[in-house]
């Protein structure tokens, strides 16, 4: 493999805790959850009634932002996808003008575009699931590869790695990646709540979430997007940008076991890591903190926990593990990649996202799981889990770059 | 069959940049004749036959989407002259549009 390194140049997210990135950081960093009550329909016959919808202002802010036709051609879920690729764009300062369009690409991860209405007006269009990542090829004329990755809850991580290969392979100089998902309908929560995937704790919503701890019973359903933008360390210092971090490398896994239970003791979960530090050609010792995939179920949590403990022994309990579902809920498909943006913002800043609601202590889960505030520390490499239905998994390295 | 009167094209004309001016978001100066719908104007292939409905209830014409689909794909429209010149031709042979090609 060459010596290229990938860098992050740009970032943005929209969540239940807000339209763009600085405000879902300094709520992030404040220990907020975006959890509440569903108001996108009336929740009443469900026995999950709760879930973290992203601001209501986001409606006015797709009309604001936005062509009049392109919105009646789009999901809630594409609408967030496109906002928040303007966002990193934007962020990232780069003159579009000076880029080889057919080395510049786009990749999605993207479970679906979201619940369809029944007016056949646009369906095809708004459904397809490449809708999003055609979007965007179409507005900056990104004329490179141009694809949507599914696989479930990890689809946005796959989706970040197939970017990097992209400009690792010298396919490409500059990649949009991430991932969008709007799912808070009837169909998904009462198909979940079949599963007994999600939490009911409907009376105390800003509690729901709270992975790790002995009271979760279950992951909260979200919404939201996030979008990076990758390109060589070549390209970014040539136009003098800031960069926010390295991507260092990452494994994909699949376990090969059960569509929906991880395998026992998260042996699956640790060959992923390991396969990402062997990848890397880094140790143990190396791993400054851990997002962890948390999702507040039962297993996740218990076999996340346990992978740690495999891969890092001793070491493990000196990592702080933090869950940013905590927060803002399972974004699904977007999950990947706005965890991902939180990792990048940790190692950036030297500062971890709490893990909240964390107030019974499950006595087999015994990590440091930066409980309830976030905490100062000093991060030269970090490590974003994703781990989905169906055991498709990713663990995504990134380091603090340094010139 | 429909007939063409004297106003007419400027008609067709005015509704056609009026259409693409509300759907596109750009002013109407800005529209001529030459412009490119989807190039120029960021539209799109669906647009072409919105405007068709239009034109089927403004003047009562008589014709099937199908058909001026096959029309279409043999003589492809681009530009907004090339809108208005077909959206003539369908008022004046509805239907049979195709007996031209």
């Amino acid at each position: 493999m060459n010596d290229k390194k990938i860098v992050i140049t740009g970032l943005s997210c929209i969540s239940a805790l807000g339209l763009d990135l600085n405000t879902n950081w300094d709520n992030m960093l404040n220990g907020k959850s975006g959890v509440n009550k569903i108001t996108l329909f009336d929740p009443k016959d469900l026995m999950t009634q709760i879930a973290a919808q992203v601001p209501k202002d986001f409606e006015l802010l797709s009309e604001e932002k936005i062509k009049k036709r392109t919105l009646t051609q789009m999901t809630r879920a594409t609408k967030m996808c496109y906002l928040c690729a303007a966002d990193a764009i934007e962020m990232s300062s780069i003159n579009l003008d000076l880029y080889d369009k057919t080395r510049c690409s786009v990749i999605l991860g993207v479970v679906n575009t979201g619940k369809l209405d029944n007016d056949p007006k646009n369906k095809i269009i708004k459904g397809m699931n490449n809708a999003m990542s055609a979007w965007l090829s179409i507005k900056y004329k990104f004329e490179g590869p141009n694809y949507t990755i599914a696989t479930a809850c990890s689809s946005s991580a796959y989706a970040i790695a197939s970017g990097y290969d992209l400009i690792k392979n010298n396919l490409a100089d500059l990649v949009i990646v991430g991932g969008a998902d709007s799912t808070i309908n009837p169909e998904e929560i009462l198909g979940f709540n079949e599963l007994y995937a999600l939490s009911t704790n409907n009376k105390n919503p800003q509690k729901a979430s709270c992975p790790f701890s002995k009271d979760r019973d279950g992951f909260v359903i979200g919404e939201g997007a996030g979008i990076l933008i990758l390109e060589s360390e070549e390209s970014a210092k040539k136009r003098d940008v800031n960069i926010y971090a390295e991507l260092c490398g990452y494994s994909l896994t699949t376990e090969c076991y059960n569509i929906m239970a991880p395998m026992e003791n998260g042996e699956g979960m640790a060959k992923t890591m390991e396969m990402a530090l062997k990848k890397t050609n880094l140790t143990i010792n190396d791993i400054d903190y851990i997002n962890a995939h948390g999702t507040s179920t039962e297993l996740n949590d218990k076999f996340e926990t346990q992978a740690i403990k495999k891969v890092f022994g001793d070491q493990a309990y000196k990592i702080p593990v933090s869950s940013t579902k905590s927060m803002i809920g399972h974004t699904i498909g977007a999950a990947g990649a706005i965890e991902s943006i939180v990792t990048v913002l940790s190692v950036y800043h030297d500062i971890i996202t709490p893990t909240i609601n964390y107030d019974n202590k499950d006595p087999e889960l015994d990590l440091d799981y930066v409980p309830n505030k976030s905490k100062a520390h000093n991060i030269n490499f970090a490590i974003s889990n994703s781990f989905a239905f169906g055991g498709h998994n990713a663990s995504l390295i990134f380091k603090k770059y340094k010139n | 069959m429909g007939i063409i009167k004297a106003g007419t094209r400027d008609e067709v004309k005015k509704t056609v940049i009026s259409f693409f001016s509300e759907e596109c978001e750009v002013n109407e100066s800005k529209i001529s004749e030459e412009t490119n719908v989807i190039k120029d104007l960021e539209g799109d292939s669906l647009m072409f036959l919105e405007l068709l409905e239009i034109f089927k209830k403004k003047y009562g014409l008589d014709f099937e989407l199908k058909t001026i689909g096959k029309y279409v794909v043999k003589h492809p429209v681009q530009t907004i002259k090339d809108i208005i010149d077909m959206t003539i031709l369908i008022i004046q042979h509805e239907n049979n549009i195709n007996d031209l090609a």
